[in-house]
């Protein structure tokens, strides 16, 4: 991939407040830095791994030498959220480590990206349980989530082009918005209650946890006592 | 291609030999799974028996491969499970003691083994089991500030008490920068548990099931 | 090689006192006090997301200087309630979960798991069954061995053997994908047998891989086993005494770096290990070095297992043919009424335990894994205990840290060879 490569065609934008080109469309010399930019960044990225169980294993091997993670300019795995750009969720996620998770992602600098890898950090998995969160998207934004049980190194691998894919299809002009953060934010969940509630509600197999075998389900109208809100 | 379990006594000589010498403490005796030898031991003389499976030189039951609990459900009392392994002697033995749910607290055997000192808070955590004497009773595995309860009683709900919200929100509420050290741990006295009548963990119609 | 101890000068100087100061000049200012520098003692975190702490433990360390003065540990950063969902699963829905436990060794737990529950039910398997399921537990123990060899290494500044350990690795996880589809979460053993019996040349892959294996260990053997760098991060640190580790509950390599013999391979033997000729290596000083030297002898030993196993390998039926426990073959349930029922009966209802317990060890990879269940007459545990190695290993090291180096308490760790989720469980 070289510099050579031609910008990606867009749509003309109405001005985009606060942006660092803001004003006005975009021109020659905007896009063409866009590119510049985006090409350096998306080839350089730095993952923070995060890896708690299964999922941390199969990211490993993604980095050893069969998959080689870093043909896709990521031979840093970054151990200090302070130097990286890419935050790979790989793993379970209990309550007891949420706040660490939140702190990670507000440690790491702008601009800076989250990967969910594998089922449990997307929406729990099977564990639909006491102590685990469910899908690690109610603490932190994820922009790509990674599917399997645990994904293989591909599917990481595939999950980071599509982030680089994303970062090159951003535009300077938008990234005062993009990149915004609330210092008020920092330490809190990113989804409030209620979404918090929608996106954790048992499904599939795990409305019918019952300690014996028959048809009882668990599900919060068959067993109301179960949650004391 | 099943077998049937053998059922019936068969003759251990450890459990002989343990009936003789606590002839008070030993509650009874049962053969489980074919061939392991299970002894039910008085709550109140567990230190006593287990010092003496540990040291007496016919048993020698010098390594405590597990300390874990189970809860039966319904009232029923909670055991507390001792796996024991003698490695000059090559035998094991599975010492249990029964709780009743009104009074769960039991002596502590981290005097007699090391190894008794995680796996006690982990049955202190999960449980609600008081092991009296233990230098460091707290939570091992459930956040410090965990107020649902002790998860692994049967009724405790699978997803827990709160809503995930709650839980969400009590989460991301701890406080990343606590740290302990046992000189601190000194001065706060043996842990509150609240006995199993009052606790909120034992709501009536809640039974897990 | 001796024990590093560290003195702390000034400290020394404080202890001494005004009158043992030795003489100084007429212009040295005798009315200041030395400063007490030596008794303020620092406190580090480490962890709980920490490359060094294979995983999410988190260690707090008091130091003086760089020596450790006391360490404690936090763990249930992974806390998964795989019991608590245990008691909510059928026997058979188990076996999903516990290869999420321990997931350096997957096969050995879904082997242990299985074999416990039928040891409850009283279910011999056939003798297939045991070859194949011992060379799913020796194959795993290679696998959970090597991970740990190239994550120590990283961790004393090796960079070579975890790349070469990973390779050795891939192989293993494409004979995983073969026999059952997965790279990690095997899942392979059901009830009364296994998921399905060996793919055409599986066997012959395992001989391949075992053919080739020991030369890559013999490559890594010769890269850390006399470094000079090697010994010396891990020569007399973290040392543990026969009577200590037995105390504190150590088993598998940990214990046998110490010097006791007890391996349940050896001591409580299950599918004829005792028919299989092996040695079980003995450490002497129980440092660091010694459970290297342990866990690399274990692998080679392991690759004996597995040649005879091969080669002893029986034809045969893989599966228990008891309606009761094993699933009818597909054919026989489209076309036969009586194996529909069965397979119906055996989906939706589950095999039925009986109202005992059992504890049931096998050697894993850590140490002794036990399972310990608890049936009620019906298809779902009232109880199901994992006796996890590497969370009893863990507890000692308080113990074994006390007075090293900040730098030795991370070779410490690693060299207990830990795995946090079947700490945590």
């Amino acid at each position: 991939m070289g510099l050579s490569e031609k910008p990606a065609e867009r749509l003309p934008v109405a001005s985009a407040p606060g942006g660092v080109f803001g004003a006005g469309t975009p021109t020659l010399l905007t896009t063409r830095l866009d590119f510049v930019v985006n090409w350096a960044r998306r080839n350089s990225l730095w993952p923070m791994p995060f890896g708690t169980a299964c999922c941390a294993i199969e990211m490993m091997a993604a980095a050893a030498s069969n998959f080689d993670l870093a043909r896709f300019g990521m031979e840093r795995m970054s151990f200090s959220p302070r130097q990286a750009d890419v935050l790979i969720c790989a793993g379970r996620v209990p309550y007891k480590l949420a706040p660490v998770l939140r702190r990670i992602w507000d440690q790491m600098p702008q601009p800076k990206w989250a990967v969910s890898m594998g089922a449990c950090a997307s929406s729990g998995g099977v564990f639909d349980v006491y102590s685990m969160v469910q899908g690690i998207d109610t603490i932190i934004p994820v922009d790509v989530y990674v599917p399997g049980c645990p994904p293989r190194p591909e599917g990481l691998i595939y999950g980071l082009m599509m982030i680089q894919e994303k970062i090159r299809q951003e535009r300077l002009s938008e990234h005062g918005t993009l990149r915004a953060e609330d210092p008020a934010e920092v330490a809190r969940a990113r989804a409030d209650a209620d979404e918090v509630l929608a996106l954790s509600g048992p499904f599939g197999n795990s409305t019918r946890q019952n300690r014996v075998s028959g048809p009882t389900g668990s599900d919060a109208s068959d067993r109301p006592d179960d949650r004391i809100p | 291609m099943t077998r049937p379990h053998r059922r019936g006594k068969q003759a251990s000589a450890t459990v002989d030999a343990l009936r003789a010498a606590f002839p008070g403490a030993v509650v009874r005796d049962l053969v489980q799974s074919g061939d392991q030898h299970v002894v039910y031991i008085d709550p109140e003389h567990n230190t006593e028996v287990l010092d003496w499976l540990r040291t007496d030189p016919g048993e020698r039951f010098n390594l405590l491969v597990d300390v874990t609990a189970v809860d039966y459900g319904d009232g029923r009392p909670l055991e507390v499970v001792y796996q024991l392994w003698s490695i000059p002697h090559r035998k094991a033995l599975r010492v249990k003691c029964e709780l009743p749910l009104s009074r769960l607290a039991i002596a502590s055997v981290t005097a007699l083994w090391s190894a008794a000192d995680w796996l006690e808070r982990e049955v202190y955590d999960l449980f609600g089991i008081e092991f009296r004497g233990h230098p460091d009773l707290r939570r091992i595995l459930m956040p410090e500030n965990y107020a649902e309860g002790h998860p692994l009683r049967k009724d405790f709900p699978l997803r827990g008490r709160f809503s995930r919200a709650e839980q969400t929100r009590r989460a991301l509420s701890q406080d990343m920068e606590q740290y302990y050290m046992p000189e601190e741990m000194e001065g706060r006295g043996a842990p509150q548990i609240v006995p199993a009548e009052e606790s909120p963990t034992s709501t009536p119609g809640s039974t897990g099931r | 090689m001796t024990r590093r101890t560290v003195e702390i000068p000034l400290a020394r100087g404080a202890e001494m006192g005004m009158d043992a100061r030795p003489a100084m000049g007429p212009l040295a200012p005798v009315d200041v006090a030395e400063p007490d520098i030596g008794s303020e003692q620092m406190l580090i975190n480490i962890g709980p997301q920490h490359p060094a702490t294979h995983g999410v433990l988190r260690l707090i360390c008091e130091l003086d200087g760089e020596t450790v003065v006391s360490v404690t540990p936090h763990i249930g950063y992974l806390h998964s309630s795989f019991e608590k969902l245990g008691e909510y699963r059928t026997y058979n829905q188990i076996v999903p979960l516990t290869d999420r436990m321990d997931y350096l060794a997957p096969l050995i737990y879904n082997c242990a798991y299985a074999m416990a529950v039928e040891k409850l039910m009283g279910i011999e398997v056939t003798e297939r069954c045991k070859v194949v399921r011992i060379i799913c537990l020796e194959l795993d123990r290679i696998f959970s061995h090597l991970l740990w060899l190239g994550t120590t290494a990283i961790d004393v500044g090796a960079f070579t053997p975890f790349l070469y350990a990973f390779q050795e690795r891939e192989r293993i996880y494409q004979l995983h994908e073969e026999l059952t589809g997965a790279r990690i979460t095997t899942s392979a053993t059901r009830i009364g047998g296994m998921m399905s019996d060996l793919p055409p040349g599986w066997a012959e892959g395992v001989r391949g891989f075992i053919d080739t294996f020991p030369r890559t260990l013999n490559e890594i053997d010769s890269l850390l086993t006399t470094n000079a760098i090697h010994q010396g991060r891990t020569i007399d640190i973290g040392a543990i005494g026969p009577e200590d580790a037995v105390d504190c509950g150590l088993t598998g390599p940990n214990l046998r770096a110490s010097g006791v013999d007890y391996d349940v391979r050896k001591d409580r033997p299950y599918y004829d290990y005792e028919t299989y000729d092996f040695e079980v290596p003995v450490g002497e000083n129980g440092d660091c070095y010694d459970r290297y030297l342990v866990r690399m002898e274990e692998m080679r030993q392991s690759v004996a297992i597995l040649h005879q196993a091969l080669d002893r390998l029986p034809d045969g039926p893989i599966n228990v043919e008891d309606p009761r426990i094993s699933l009818p073959s597909k054919t026989d349930c489209m076309s036969d009424m009586e194996s529909m029922i069965h397979h119906f009966k055996l989906i939706m209802d589950g095999i039925n335990a009986p109202a005992e317990d059992c504890y049931f060890a096998v050697e894993g990879s850590k140490g002794e894994l036990g399972m310990y269940l608890v049936g009620d007459g019906g298809p779902k545990p009232v109880r199901w205990r994992i006796r996890p190695p590497s969370f009893v290993n863990l507890s000692a090291i308080a113990k074994l840290a006390e007075g090293h180096l900040v730098a030795d308490l991370i070779m410490i760790n690693a060299s207990l060879d830990i795995v946090l989720g079947e700490i945590d469980r």
